[in-house]
């Protein structure tokens, strides 16, 4: 046995033992009992990833099925910053070599703030295959760096139909908010215009989320669980490929040839930077083409604009080729309102069909002190003309004398500048208003015009101050005077309307007295195989008949205008064309926008009798209706129904 | 009669009948743990690599069996023959250790431990912490006095210091501690002066301050231990051993995950995972109630180390089991209070558990002193 010293000192060192094991289980009982759930939880998140499985977004097709948008994959580059290693600047500049793309650029795109700090980065897109064998054959050199397959947007024409198909773009933090991206990722891309925007819940697949149990160095062991993709759902347009790229054709063409015209007004080419043309149907209000020039690549958008290519489409030389002419672009429409102008004078007995007129070269309002005088667009005095002729030959005298008809029907107190008239006591805005004038058409395009028809509420309510501040003794600044009447009847003034407006006015024409909702899809559509698919939902056109109008009249008119382009104002334009085998109703307008040069108009209907096509055609600054619309709307006519193409006679000065 | 008194006399004679199962039982349990856990944290590396799942488990099974013929071998010679060839025993170990730092021993991790030897390593270092025990018990058991002079100190010290310098700069800084740990706890059991560990304590900060100055520490063992210090500014790969081996062990909660169920485990977070931190494979797998099992085994063993010392005979016998108690006892401490985070992380293996031949049969061997000393504590 051991002796007494040598066992305290045995007891010592059993002592301090007995303190290690107390150490030791305090410890872990802290470790195990008291802060187990939390590290459970990071144990979690070191072996749980998630991966997204991208959904590819529907296809835009258009209505004979052929694509105009569908998707294919880009080699995106991603950076996680928190696996970037010790030596960041040196994996940005290896990848900077490979990519011929500036450090500081990629240093800055790494920094997005939409991004969180353990998500992956996209740095570089549509990179080539060398630099994804590169990066994959040398992962130490490019720590936390990843080449990843992105199905991305592709545009198979290019700038066609931009404005229409729109572009997407990564979310902003606005949409986020709304409760329509409810379940959208910070990082998600969007339909930022066009159909790509209205149709968003169609298009946009959902994504799909594997989730895997990784290992240490980030390797995927093995999946614990999977939600498939939901690819996005096609839409179909009813735009027409064919016919989009014959008005798209047509416009430029036709904008091309006007440049070399002279204005006699300002003794200057015309300038003709934008334009736009509408082909509808007037039976359904479907859009079979809406062209806006100039017009834009929507791959630019791709990934987030650049800022060369903001800086290029925000040139003033540029004429915002983003702005869409056809839906959101408000002009005069000078003459080619005024059969919208004779229906509402036929209906309130201020003009009849069998009517004559007289059409001196100048007007004035009865009993106007001031004297001002209201020319017609000819010096010429055409003598008594009929109503339908008044329309053919576009003689503004004879719409002034309505126009002044319109203000004798207001009650004495407007007309005494009492007070201003309300919206109902208006006739002609009120029969204007029924043919879709001065609102947003229901079309599924975003942020469409609505135009302006003007009334003496409005004008009292926009120049109150005005009136008061030059001349407090000229009511007629802010009063609605005989003369804003005279001016409306020929579409000028403050009169404002779309393209697209005109052209679902003229479909009214066209149809008999119906004003439909203008559409650009037909329907939405999965589909089940390479010529098959499940539809989704079908857009049924809505056409609802315009009260107090009788087919009669809309005939009338129809056959009025019809004789437009044979010996009107259109003659010049369509001169030897075959109008045996295609009638042709149409009508020139110019609107005069000081200080710019005369905006130039063309509205038609084809065939004359039962048209089938409705065409609009608008060219700022192109001078007058026959010298640049109706030459392009000819072309389109032409193209339609496959005859001989004249090439853009330019139709002398007719309005 | 006489006959059957003598037959009881031989029986009473024979070392055999003194064993002390519990000892025995308790290292076996403990080298069994030992296998299933490396199992847990080797299995599936290896199979994504294409290879047996049981490589690991195999060779350290074989050190087992190795280890209880050792045991047997060691517990059958009477352990005062040690005494005899400790002087031997410690100067061939020392000539290894020279040995090892040549190119005959070889290099990882910038660390020369170990011989190859036909697919086994032989880790002269672990052998050296037995020796040292039996070297030092031989030297301060043959004092005569009541406690222990300056000079028995002094000799005793040097004795341990050659193989600590030998260990320190392969580098070793775990095995060096234990070194220490040995020769402090013997010099305690013989009997030194309070003033002269306290001398022992303050020259050995010395020393270490001076190694540091003189840049003798690698800096990957500066940073780990910095790590221990201020957590906040320390070098990303030395705070990743601690987390995950923190977030193992915490995450076992109170019964565990279930044996191949921790993912920290099975996805390979913690690194070192078979060898110095097996103990989260106890902690992930076996939670709070495994964890404490195995440390009651290591107490059950203690106690019987401890026991050994005070029933021995002699204070040879005596020495070498507080030796062996305090070897034990610190490298369960230091390495388990590593694994959950209360010591810094320096490279010990936890005896019996972590995986390494040399380790293992080391150990087995002390365990075979220990059964010898017990045997013969009346002969």
């Amino acid at each position: 046995m051991t002796e007494g010293r040598t066992s305290l000192r045995l007891k010592v060192l059993a002592l301090l033992v007995v303190a290690m094991f107390a150490a030791l289980s305090t410890r872990l009982w802290y470790l195990q009992v008291l802060a187990a759930e939390r590290f459970r939880r990071e144990a979690q998140n070191n072996s749980v990833r998630l991966m997204e499985l991208p959904a590819p977004r529907g296809r835009i097709l258009d209505r004979n099925g052929t694509e105009l948008v569908d998707n294919r994959l880009s080699l995106v580059v991603t950076v996680n910053r928190q696996e970037l290693g010790d030596d960041p600047e040196g994996v940005l500049l290896r990848l900077s070599e490979l990519l011929g793309v500036k450090v500081r650029v990629l240093a800055d795109r790494l920094e997005d703030p939409r991004y969180y700090s353990y998500q992956p980065v996209p740095i570089a897109e549509d990179v080539p295959k060398r630099a994804w064998y590169e990066i994959a054959e040398h992962p130490e050199a490019f720590p936390g760096v990843e080449v990843v397959p992105t199905p991305v947007r592709r545009y198979p024409y290019g700038t066609l139909a931009a404005h229409v198909l729109g572009h997407i773009g990564p979310i902003d933090e606005e949409q986020l908010a709304e409760p329509r991206f409810a379940g959208y990722d910070r990082n998600d891309v969007v339909g930022r215009s066009g159909v790509e925007a209205v149709y968003e819940r169609y298009l946009q697949g959902r994504e799909g989320i594997v989730k895997v149990l990784v290992n240490a160095a980030g390797e995927p062991i093995r999946r614990l669980g999977e939600r498939r993709p939901v690819e996005g759902a096609d839409l179909v347009l009813s735009i027409d490929l064919g016919i989009q790229r014959l008005a798209e054709e047509s416009l430029a063409t036709g904008m091309q040839r006007a440049r070399g015209v002279l204005d006699t007004e300002t003794g200057r080419y015309l300038r003709a930077g934008a334009g736009a043309l509408v082909v509808v149907d007037p039976h359904t209000g479907r859009i079979q083409a809406l062209a806006s020039s100039p017009s834009f690549n929507p791959r630019i958008f791709q990934g987030g604009l650049t800022t060369e290519e903001a800086e290029r489409l925000e040139a003033p030389r540029a004429h915002q080729p983003l702005f869409d002419r056809a839906t959101q672009g408000a002009y005069p429409p000078g003459s080619t309102f005024k059969p919208f102008v004779a229906l509402a004078a036929m209906r309130h007995g201020i003009a009849a069909p069998g009517g004559y007129y007289p059409c001196p070269p100048t007007y004035t309002v009865p009993g106007d002190a001031s004297g001002t005088v209201f020319r017609n667009w000819t010096s010429a005095n055409l003598g008594t003309i009929s109503l339908a002729e008044a329309l053919t030959r576009s003689c503004d005298t004879v719409f002034y004398a309505f126009g002044y008809d319109f203000w004798q029907l207001l009650p004495p107190a407007v007309q005494g500048l009492q007070r201003p008239a309300s919206p109902d006591e208006e006739v002609l805005q009120r029969e204007l208003r029924r043919f879709g004038f001065g609102s947003r058409p229901r079309i599924d395009l975003p942020s469409a015009g609505g135009g302006l028809v003007p009334g003496g509420g409005w004008k009292f309510h926009t120049f109150q101050d005005d009136w008061q501040r030059i001349d407090p003794f000229n009511r007629c600044i802010a009063y609605w005077c005989p003369g804003d009447y005279v001016n409306m009847a020929i579409g000028q003034g403050y009169t404002l309307v779309t393209p697209l407006q005109l052209a679902m006015a003229y479909s009214a024409i066209a149809n008999g007295g119906r004003l439909c909702q203008p559409r650009v899809a037909l329907r939405v559509q999965r589909p089940t195989g390479p010529d098959s698919a499940d539809v989704v939902r079908t857009f049924r056109p809505r056409c609802p008949r315009i009260r107090g109008y009788t087919p009669e009249q809309f005939a009338f008119m129809r056959r009025a205008l019809a004789t437009v382009p044979v010996s009107g104002t259109a003659a010049f334009a369509f001169r030897g064309f075959p109008f045996d085998r295609v009638s042709v109703a149409g009508k020139t307008g110019t609107a005069e926008v000081p200080p710019h040069q005369d905006y130039s108009w063309f509205a038609a209907m084809v065939p004359a009798e039962d048209p089938e096509y409705v065409i609009v055609a608008l060219v700022e600054e192109g001078g007058h209706g026959s010298t640049t619309a109706a030459p392009i709307v000819r072309n389109v006519i032409e193209g339609l129904y496959g005859l001989p193409r004249s090439g853009f006679v330019p139709g002398g000065v007719t309005d | 009669m006489d006959l059957v008194a003598g037959r009881s006399i031989a029986g009473e004679r024979r070392p055999i009948r003194h064993l002390d199962p519990v000892l025995l039982l308790v290292a076996l349990l403990l080298s069994l743990v030992g296998l299933v856990m490396v199992y847990s944290a080797t299995h599936q590396s290896l199979v994504a690599l294409d290879l047996d799942p049981y490589t690991f488990v195999k060779r350290q099974a074989l050190a087992l069996a190795l280890g209880m013929a050792g045991v047997a071998v060691v517990a059958t010679l009477d352990y005062r023959l040690a005494k005899v060839y400790a002087g031997l025993v410690y100067a061939g170990l020392a000539l290894l250790l020279v040995l090892v730092q040549t190119p005959l021993g070889v290099t990882t991790a910038g660390a020369q431990r170990w011989f190859e030897l036909g697919g086994f390593q032989l880790t002269p270092s672990e052998f050296m912490k037995v020796g040292l025990i039996v070297m030092l018990a031989a030297m301060l058991s043959e004092v005569r006095r009541e406690e222990l002079g300056l000079e028995d100190v002094v000799r005793a010290t040097a004795v341990a210091a050659l193989p600590m310098l030998l260990v320190f700069v392969q580098p070793d800084v775990g095995t060096t501690i234990v070194l220490a740990a040995i020769l402090v706890g013997v010099l305690v059991v013989a009997g030194a002066r309070l003033r002269h560990l306290g001398l022992l304590a303050l020259s050995a900060l010395v020393l270490l301050f001076a190694a540091f100055r003189l840049g003798a520490v690698k800096e990957y063992q500066l940073a780990r231990i910095t790590a221990y210090l201020d957590p906040h500014d320390a070098p990303a790969a030395a705070l990743y051993n601690r987390e995950q081996a923190e977030i193992a062990i915490g995450s076992g909660g109170l019964t565990g995950r279930g044996f191949l169920r921790g993912t920290q485990t099975n996805l390979d977070f913690v690194p070192e995972q078979h060898t110095d931190f097996i103990f989260t494979v106890v902690g992930e797998e076996f939670g709070f109630v495994g964890s404490v099992a195995v440390l009651g085994l290591f107490a059950l063993l203690m106690w019987r180390a401890v026991r050994v010392a005070f029933l021995s005979k002699d204070l040879f016998g005596t020495y070498v089991a507080a030796g062996i108690a305090s070897m034990l006892a610190v490298q369960m401490f230091v390495n388990v209070g590593m694994v959950v985070g209360i010591m810094p992380i320096t490279g010990i293996p936890l005896p019996f558990v972590s995986y390494g031949g040399s380790s293992l049969l080391a150990n087995l061997l002390a365990v075979g002193l220990l059964l010898n000393i017990h045997m013969r504590r009346f002969t």
